[in-house]
């Protein structure tokens, strides 16, 4: 029977394949990676460029959604006392218009709306890390200013209407900000235009039907900016749960993650030990017939 | 009748066949690592007999010589195997080089910053979406800008990288062309000298020296052989260019062609596309130069292409922080060839980014949210950007897998021929012993024969007293 005089070589060739595996798994267990270049799983590597992806962009609308939420929040307390001011801007217009003030009773009153219409106005040019909340997009633009040198006093707007959105990872668009028009002069509740003229009526030194109605329209206005801060509340709310949602989901997809590339500790540790036993009935193997060298011309 | 003078020719040239053929064994023996040697087996032939009287006495033997213990078929099934094992072996080592350039995509972590693509792309959009927080603050507009700039050189780095590749692979090919050359020279010459020498047999030890060359050739190149007449071989590579015919052989040139090595057979034809894929390391490298990175480019150059584009034409639809039109956010060829390495940031400022509206003011996002929704577009290939990458780094990853399964069988079959053939025909030291133990007994045997014929030819001339010739 023939065989090849040159198998010590196949036997040395196999103990090479045992230490090339031997050193891929423990490079795989000392890494803690599976995957290191494309070739060793194509399809996992696609999904990971995916997950990675989807996982960076949730990272980084967490980041977004916690500097929105801060500003927001901010807006959110200017409004209250907005609103504050508005009660008691109510209630002053209530007293002036009880028919028992005299004219300086009103006078005063008109001085102390006049107090509170500033503290709205500079509410209302509040700015966030240096941007105007209430002037649309024209963050750099004080939005409203007010003019004394008319009577009736005028407060003018000198933002605009756009309205700016976030989108989430999911695809919602999100409402961030309230521009100062549909605030603070709304057409239908133009709350500086009624404190304004309350504040003329007041100063001529006696309650008419006018101020009257002014008083009624103070109070509807008062109720506007309410509910214009139940908006704001709401994409607060809203933010919030897309970013524990989004969270919930990054946590899913970084354990799918970890399941496509990670070592399977367990897994690999019996390869390993595989790999060791088969290379130690290998080495052995090459021993012996190196040792025995089963040649005839030792014999001769 | 026979003679004692012709027992005593008969032991001569028994000892001299044993000699000669102790002679073969002593040069396998020596021979047992020499590359490409095959065992010889020595000869014995029984020489004529002589008729006298009309009795036939036999006449001893004679050593013929050695014969290689050969098979041509099974040479050259090693041959062919080695080509295809070549061929996969050589593209399989390049695109494993290449595969790395995109190792970056196995990474889990989103926070070391890298120069892969999808990682950049990603990162882009992220600085996108995070300006979505304060569309006017600069510094949120600066990290934008120098998220531009890392997708950039992602791109750059990558097509470079391919391109530096490709041109290491452009040198390989003129110094596998110059050791084809060298080796059908070799080839051409030992055709004439077996033509000279053995025209109708088997010639030893240079075809020994043919097929060890030949072999080396299949390393290199993918070839052809057709037997001819004078025991001579023609040898032309797989597509029919002539390399050896008979004792003359036509080089292979080279030349420059498209910034790229081409190789000419001797007649100036063109052999560059009719070689890549058919054997040799020749095959894999032409076929990883001209095919594989061209496409890796061409599928970069595309994302860079409508990714840019895209991006471009977003900006251009809005207002930038100083309330002026949005212009191009990135430089593009005019088509995509050549995109992946000439895409350049066109802004000089994170201002000039058009996160606002038309006519809308500098806090404005609603031209930012237009861009974000990019990531989700089917913008190129029918697919978004981050999804044509993953399937680009897949696909590559798939390339690479198969060729290496590939690889992998043909050297198992490869291994398995050469099994086959050392067991036929390389030396086997147990053979070896065995025949030579046997050869000296063969000898001492003649030997003996002819001590005793001294012995019968003193009687002889001595007429039976013993001790007058010795």
């Amino acid at each position: 029977m023939r065989f090849d005089p040159l198998y010590l070589n196949h036997a040395i060739a196999a103990l090479d394949q045992t230490s090339a595996l031997q050193q891929q798994l423990t490079n795989e267990l000392s890494s803690g990676k599976r995957v290191n270049v494309p070739g060793d799983d194509p399809v996992a590597v696609g999904q990971n460029v995916l997950l990675s992806a989807q996982l960076q962009m949730n990272d980084s609308f967490s980041q977004t959604e916690s500097s929105l939420v801060g500003r927001m929040q901010v807006t959110d307390s200017t409004l209250g006392s907005v609103v504050s001011q508005l009660t008691q801007a109510v209630s002053l217009a209530t007293q002036g218009n009880n028919g028992t003030l005299n004219a300086s009773d009103l006078k005063s009153i008109a001085n102390e709306l006049a107090g509170i219409r500033d503290e709205i106005v500079s509410l209302a040019n509040t700015t966030y890390m240096g941007t105007y909340l209430f002037s649309g997009s024209q963050g750099n633009t004080a939005p409203f200013s007010l003019d004394t040198s008319v009577s009736p006093n005028t407060v003018s707007y000198n933002g605009d209407s756009v309205i700016s959105y976030v989108v989430t990872p999911d695809g919602q668009q999100i409402q961030v900000n309230l521009p100062g028009n549909t605030i603070f002069n709304d057409s239908a509740n133009d709350v500086l235009g009624i404190l304004n003229n309350l504040i003329a009526e007041f100063s001529s030194g006696s309650s008419s039907a006018a101020s009257q109605a002014d008083a009624t329209a103070l109070g509807n206005a008062l109720n506007y900016v309410s509910q214009q801060r139940v908006v704001l509340d709401n994409s607060i709310t809203r933010l919030q749960a897309a970013q524990s949602y989004t969270q919930t989901q990054a946590a899913q997809m970084t354990a799918v993650q970890t399941d496509l590339m990670q070592t399977d500790m367990a897994q690999v540790s019996t390869q390993l030990s595989t790999a060791e036993t088969q290379q130690s009935a290998l080495i052995q193997v090459v021993n012996l017939l190196e040792k025995n060298n089963g040649d005839l011309f030792s014999l001769l | 009748m026979a003679t004692l003078n012709a027992a005593f020719s008969i032991a001569t040239g028994a000892l001299e066949a044993a000699q000669s053929a102790i002679n073969v064994i002593a040069n396998n023996v020596s021979n047992a690592n020499t590359p490409g040697y095959t065992t010889e087996l020595p000869q014995w032939q029984e020489n004529d007999t002589i008729s006298i009287g009309g009795v036939s006495y036999g006449q001893g033997s004679t050593m013929t010589g050695a014969s290689s213990q050969r098979d041509l078929v099974l040479e050259q099934r090693i041959q062919q195997q080695t080509q295809l094992q070549q061929d996969t072996n050589a593209r399989y080592t390049a695109l494993d080089q290449m595969q790395n350039i995109f190792s970056a995509s196995t990474s889990t972590s989103t926070s070391s910053p890298s120069l892969d693509i999808g990682q950049s792309i990603t990162g882009f959009f992220s600085s996108l979406s995070q300006l979505q927080a304060s569309p006017s603050d600069s510094s949120l507009r600066q990290s934008v800008l120098t998220a531009a700039q890392t997708l950039v050189n992602a791109f750059h780095s990558a097509s470079s990288q391919l391109s530096s590749q490709q041109n290491s692979l452009d040198q390989q090919v003129g110094t596998i062309v110059s050791q084809v050359n060298a080796l059908t020279q070799s080839i051409a010459q030992l055709n004439q000298q077996i033509a000279q020498v053995s025209p109708n047999g088997d010639a030893g030890q240079l075809e020994d020296q043919r097929q060890y060359d030949i072999q080396q050739l299949s390393q290199w190149i993918g070839i052809h052989q057709i037997n001819t007449e004078d025991n001579g071989l023609t040898i032309t590579t797989s597509s029919g260019a002539p390399l050896v015919v008979k004792g003359q052989a036509f080089s292979l040139r080279t030349g420059l062609s498209g910034g790229t090595t081409h190789i000419y057979d001797a007649e100036g034809n063109d052999l560059t596309s009719e070689l890549a894929g058919m054997g040799g390391q020749l095959g894999g490298v032409l076929t990883v130069r001209d095919q594989d990175i061209p496409q890796m480019q061409s599928a970069l150059d595309t994302l860079a292409y409508n990714l840019g584009s895209a991006l471009n034409s977003a900006n251009q639809a809005g207002t930038d922080a100083n309330g002026n039109a949005g212009g191009d956010l990135f430089t593009l060829p005019s088509s995509t060839a050549g995109a992946a390495s000439q895409i350049a940031v066109a802004i000089t400022s994170g201002s000039q980014i058009a996160a606002a509206a038309t006519g809308n003011g500098s806090s404005d996002s609603t031209n930012l949210v237009s861009m974000l929704q990019i990531q989700n577009q089917s913008i190129v290939g029918g697919t978004t950007a981050t999804s044509y990458y993953a399937s680009f780094v897949s696909s590559l990853g798939s390339l690479v897998s198969e060729v290496s399964t590939e690889n992998a069988a043909q050297q198992a079959s490869l291994t398995q021929l050469t099994t086959q053939r050392d067991s036929l025909s390389a030396v086997n030291q147990n053979d070896q012993a065995a025949l030579l133990e046997n050869l000296q007994q063969t000898y001492q045997a003649a030997a003996k024969v002819f001590t005793i014929l001294d012995a019968v030819m003193a009687s002889a001339l001595n007429l039976g007293v013993e001790t007058t010739v010795a």
